[in-house]
């Protein structure tokens, strides 16, 4: 009753009309720019990367300015003993938060891919920063919530922002390992030779070498022709040969990979690069395993990732192509189309078939291990840069090196300089910074951050929404009354995907009748033809395998004596609890 | 409701109707093990883990020196805990091991180490001792077997009150089994073929408390270990848990074999079977993406292990092919060793057939593994079988229902004083193959003077031991140490050729690699050899 209730109340305060007292004064002017909230209570600034003090001060003070819409918890510690936030944000003032439909968000799961925190913690901000403002966006924190973790990797990410770094290193957390087999952990790091915190390249003069400078962009080192004489050899990523062992750089920190750490068709090491002795060893994917398997209500999912400007799907392996029904791609096909139209550059991927393999990856676990609705983007594209895809190979091109003449004013690269090596002798270091080619440059961070939660907001906004649309009522004669409920999904989300039906996953959904003598009830398969389905055990809860998406399941209870106070009542655990009294 | 059962279980224990009892509890195991470190210097215990249920997963060290500098051999049983046997013949094996002379001990243990883990699924493993037996696989994590969205809502009934879950036959026409030919305690599939037609139905003790149709089919009881294993795991079947070692126990074990890295190879005392008969090798299933097939040299390997088993006069094992998630194969595919697994006892072969040559394992000899376990039960004098007797049953009113049959756990768990041969044979076995163990040395060193300071020397690495330095698939496996040559100079000392670390593949029995460097300098040097497996020997030479 209460519940109908708070459902009547908040169904009255949408229509845009709502405590207008609460709106900022400059929102409501010229000097609001549409889209964006003029003078939001939480500052941040877009256009540059958090560490993880900056990360926790952003989600702190969300939930202090927001306590009603933003609530923040440790979910579990790192390695190195870090918290790994996450953000609750619904209207926690409406029903009941951990019952809604749920979305989960993650990013840097790989931590030199950082954009993925800026982008979640993009979402979190405007979602509560645009709750007052937006109708849509109070609609959607009325029905569902979002639980967000801008980073699932924090160790090694303050380690990327922190210490040297070239824009590959530090994919992997900082689990101590023994890379080279030689019974010594992580005795030979790379080296920052010259203290810049860049991790560049090193080349040296050589008769003998094949490569040679691009004579129209210095900075850029090419291939001789076939038949002609090159200037330098490559000598790889600053480096020393710290253990004497003849190997630069051979056994760094960790050099695992934390998105092979999962348990669906988790492969080892020697099938799938970067994997551990088993799924779910590193305490951080731990923690996100636990909290998605205590929150059962999740059933949308994004891991923010880079780089190459994608919307991906699963599977990350050939041979689970076999669990993805057409129903299900359906779902999925509809938001990465429209994906492709709101992300200029972006393009909608299935990973094993456009991108490459991968067993044991988080998405795989989500999407097939739990049945969640999962897509990773993978930020940042070429396109970017001059709004243009280039004909030519990424090797081949020089748009970064345009781009950073250009735009950037040679802000992207280390210039060549020389350098007196131990092992090398004289050799020049030079090449593009750590946060250049894989993070965005900060003009572009808020533009893809906004572009990308809109597409994760589209798919959030496709989760089960559950109405009990019609409910009729026949007398039967003899005391006996038929009651006949409709249930609708307003979505095109289903709450158990077709995977989830076939292998039982989720619990059913359950349609009770409550305050009424049952004495017996049925699924109404074809109400034309008059088919339905008893349920012989329990009919006042009648348990439905799955409400599909943009359809609905129709119910049928026999009632004894009074039927005044009856009420339907939904129990999905990824569609929430819906209540409407009998009319 | 459940009190009463338990008591009635209890009193059941006391009568002498149970003959297959004699198997320990977790705290008699716990004692029993306890009690090894003061009977043997060379004896260690300790807890690597706890259950679900929050029981210590014990292992056992047996060790002459430095256990982690020793090759090693793993012996595991009770992954499953439906196989109490072999965890008793893997605890009475300690206790033998620890009960010999302290010289033969300590000379069977020779730069070698033997670890114990008796008992990996403590929680499933209680019920044997329960006071209401029934076959339990499952740990104590909650799990909703028949994925209904309710757990636990459908366990066993005890009908007779005889302390154990046996089976129940229904007189029914929709029944698919009828008495088996040779023997009508046991029932059987009919066969159409042989123009039988059904009489029975065939369905465990107990009712259908949530009215689904089915019985018993979830009931308390989690996660069977033996199948949380990440080799061709099982995903959502049942008792295969959440996903990949998603299991306490699983994981122990795990960290524990991949953090000793001189384990070169596993004994599971199990529900399956590939140490009698070898398994045959496959290239296609060797080379595939996802390996399914053994490698060939461990192929040739594993056959000559299997023959150094029948040499210890363990003969006609039973056929049990292994399953999938299951600890052998992960032990061998995933983690890279040599891994095997044997129920380790098991039916005699009948008298009269004894004699005539056979394979190395075998199929029932009568209408299947039950009616040739009853036949020799009988022989022995073992009381296994429940006699079928009506009972009156809610969910079958009017119809003949008869609860009995085998046992619980009868199967493979005999009463426990039939296991002390079968722990014999598997000692001399055991002893055997820790003889037979890599054993890399470096011979032939020689160092020559070139003139003026420069120095080659040469020294060559073998295996000197009948057994590969470690299986061939741990070559592919980033956590197995390789086989490695190191020299370590001083800081007056230069080398001028040759790498200081060098690193290789297994190492079959007999094989052997030489290497040189050249060194410029005086003094001594320090030459190492070996890989962890196979022993890691030390050297010091002088410079001419």
């Amino acid at each position: 009753m209460k519940k109908i209730l708070i459902l009547l109340i908040s169904l009255t305060a949408f229509h845009g009309k709502a405590q207008k007292s609460d709106i900022a004064a400059e929102d409501l002017n010229g000097i609001r720019a549409i889209g964006s909230p003029a003078n939001p209570k939480v500052k941040v600034y877009w256009n540059k990367y958090s560490d993880h003090a900056e990360i926790y001060r952003i989600c702190s003070d969300l939930a202090k300015t927001y306590p009603d819409l933003v609530k923040v918890q440790s979910i579990g510690k790192s390695v190195e003993g870090r918290d790994i936030w996450l953000m609750s944000i619904t209207d926690f003032k409406t029903g009941t938060a951990d019952r809604k439909p749920g979305f989960y968000i993650d990013g840097n799961i790989h931590a030199n891919e950082l954009q993925g925190t800026e982008v979640a913690l993009y979402t979190a901000w405007y979602l509560a920063e645009s709750f007052q403002t937006v109708d849509f966006i109070r609609e959607l924190l009325r029905d569902k919530i979002f639980y967000i973790a801008p980073t699932i990797n924090p160790d090694s990410r303050e380690y990327f922002i922190k210490h040297p770094n070239n824009p590959n290193s530090s994919r992997t957390g900082r689990l101590p390992l023994d890379d080279d087999g030689d019974g010594l952990v992580d005795e030979d790091l790379l080296d920052d030779l010259d203290g810049d915190g860049n991790i560049v390249m090193m080349r040296r003069k050589s008769a003998t070498g094949r490569y040679k400078v691009d004579c129209d962009n210095p900075q850029r080192m090419v291939m001789a022709k076939p038949d002609e004489l090159g200037e330098y050899e490559m000598l790889g990523y600053e480096g020393l040969d710290n253990d004497g062992d003849g190997r630069v750089n051979e056994d760094a920190v960790g050099t695992y990979d934390p998105n092979r750490d999962w348990g669906w068709n988790w492969q080892p090491d020697y099938i799938q690069r970067g994997a551990l002795y088993y799924p779910g060893m590193l305490p951080e994917t731990k923690a996100v395993k636990k909290f998605i398997l205590e929150h059962p209500n999740i059933a949308g999912a994004q891991s923010y990732h880079n780089y190459g400007g994608m919307f991906l799907r699963g599977p990350g392996a050939a041979d689970d192509e076999k669990y993805y029904t057409r129903a299900d791609v359906q779902v999925y096909d509809y938001i990465g189309k429209l994906g492709e139209k709101m992300v200029p550059g972006y393009n909608y991927f299935v990973i094993h078939k456009d991108l490459y393999t991968v067993f044991g990856g988080e998405i795989d676990w989500m999407a097939l291990g739990r049945g969640i609705f999962t897509f990773s983007n993978e930020l940042m594209t070429s396109y970017k840069l001059f709004n243009r895809k280039s004909g030519e190979g990424r090797f081949e091109n020089t748009e970064f090196e345009d781009f950073d003449k250009l735009l950037l004013f040679g802000d992207g690269y280390v210039k060549w300089k020389p350098y007196k090596h131990p092992q090398f002798g004289d050799i020049e270091i030079g090449g593009p910074k750590k946060n250049y080619i894989r993070n965005h440059p900060g003009f572009l961070l808020m533009e893809d951050s906004h572009r990308n939660m809109a597409f994760t907001i589209l798919h959030a906004h496709q989760m089960p929404k559950l109405e009990v649309v019609e409910t009729r009522k026949k007398d039967l004669g003899g005391g006996l009354t038929e009651i006949t409920a409709i249930v609708m999904n307003r979505r095109i989300m289903p709450t158990h995907s077709a995977h989830d039906v076939r292998y039982k996953i989720e619990r059913p959904d359950y349609i009770s009748l409550k305050n009424a003598g049952v004495v017996a009830g049925m699924i109404v398969e074809n109400e034309d033809f008059g088919i339905t389905v008893e349920q012989k055990m329990n009919p006042e809860k009648i348990a439905v395998e799955n409400i599909p998406g943009m359809g609905f399941v129709k119910v049928r209870w026999i009632v004894k004596g009074k039927t005044d106070n009856a009420a339907v009542e939904i129990d999905s655990a990824k569609g929430g609890l819906v209540s409407r009294k009998l009319q | 409701m459940r009190i009463k059962l338990l008591l009635l279980g209890m009193l059941a224990i006391l009568t002498p109707a149970l003959a297959q009892t004699g198997y320990s509890s977790h705290s008699q195991l716990s004692a029993r093990l306890k009690s090894l470190p003061a009977k043997s210097r060379l004896a260690a215990l300790a807890s690597i883990g706890k259950s679900s249920g929050g029981k210590d997963i014990w292992a056992v060290t047996l060790s002459a020196g430095d256990h982690s500098k020793n090759k090693a051999v793993l012996i595991v049983a009770g992954a499953d805990g439906r196989h109490p046997a072999g965890t008793e013949m893997a605890v009475k094996l300690a206790e033998a091991l620890v009960a010999l002379p302290a010289d033969s001990l300590a000379g069977l243990l020779k730069n070698k180490t033997l670890y114990i883990i008796p008992g990996l699924n403590p929680d499933a493993l209680e019920q044997v001792t329960a006071g209401l037996k029934y076959e339990r696989s499952g740990n104590a994590t909650t799990r909703d077997d028949d994925r209904d969205g309710r757990t636990d809502e459908d366990p066993f009934e005890d009908l007779n009150a005889d302390g154990l879950i046996t089976q129940l036959r229904i007189e029914d026409p929709t029944g698919t089994y009828v008495s088996a030919k040779d023997d009508a305690r046991v029932l059987v599939k009919a066969d159409a073929a042989k123009g039988e037609t059904g009489k029975y139905l065939l369905i465990t003790e107990g009712t259908d408390n949530d009215k689904d149709g089915r019985f018993n089919e979830d009931g308390p009881g989690g996660v069977n270990i033996d199948k949380n294993f990440t080799y061709n795991y099982p995903m959502f079947e049942r008792e295969a848990g959440e996903y990949q070692a998603s299991e306490p126990e699983t994981r122990a074990f795990l960290d524990f074999l991949y953090k000793n890295n001189n384990i070169h190879t596993v004994f599971h005392f199990g529900l399956s079977n590939n140490l009698s008969e070898a398994t045959k090798f496959d290239r296609a299933n060797a080379s595939k993406r996802i390996i399914s097939g053994l490698q060939e040299k461990d192929a040739a390997v594993t056959e000559m292990v299997s023959k150094m088993y029948g040499k210890a006069g363990i003969t006609n094992a039973p056929v049990l092919p292994q399953t999938a998630g299951n600890l052998t194969q992960t032990a061998y595919y995933h983690a890279g060793r040599f891994s095997y697994s044997t129920p380790g006892w098991w039916v005699p072969k009948a008298k009269e057939t004894e004699k005539k040559a056979g394979p190395p394992a075998r199929k029932p000899e009568g209408s299947g593994p039950e009616a040739d376990y009853l036949k020799w039960a009988d022989e022995v004098g073992v009381k296994a079988f429940v006699p079928w007797t009506r009972v009156s049953h809610p969910d079958f009113p009017d119809k003949n229902v008869e609860v009995g049959g085998l046992m619980p756990y009868a199967l493979h768990n005999p009463p426990v004083p039939f296991l002390d041969s079968a722990v014999i044979r598997h000692q001399a076995f055991f002893t055997d193959y820790l003889n037979a163990l890599p054993r890399t040395e470096i011979v032939n060193t020689r160092v020559e003077s070139l003139g003026n300071g420069v120095n080659r020397v040469t020294v060559t690495v073998v295996n000197k031991g009948l057994l590969p330095t470690y299986a061939e698939i741990g070559d592919r496996v980033r956590y197995i140490y390789k086989v490695s040559c190191k020299i370590r100079l001083s800081e007056a000392q230069t080398l001028l050729s040759g790498k200081p670390n060098n690193y290789r593949g297994a190492m079959a029995a007999g094989e052997s690699e030489e290497y040189s460097w050249l060194i410029n300098g005086k003094g001594k040097i320090t030459v190492e050899g070996g890989s962890p497996t196979s022993g890691i020997s030390h050297l010091e030479l002088t410079l001419k």
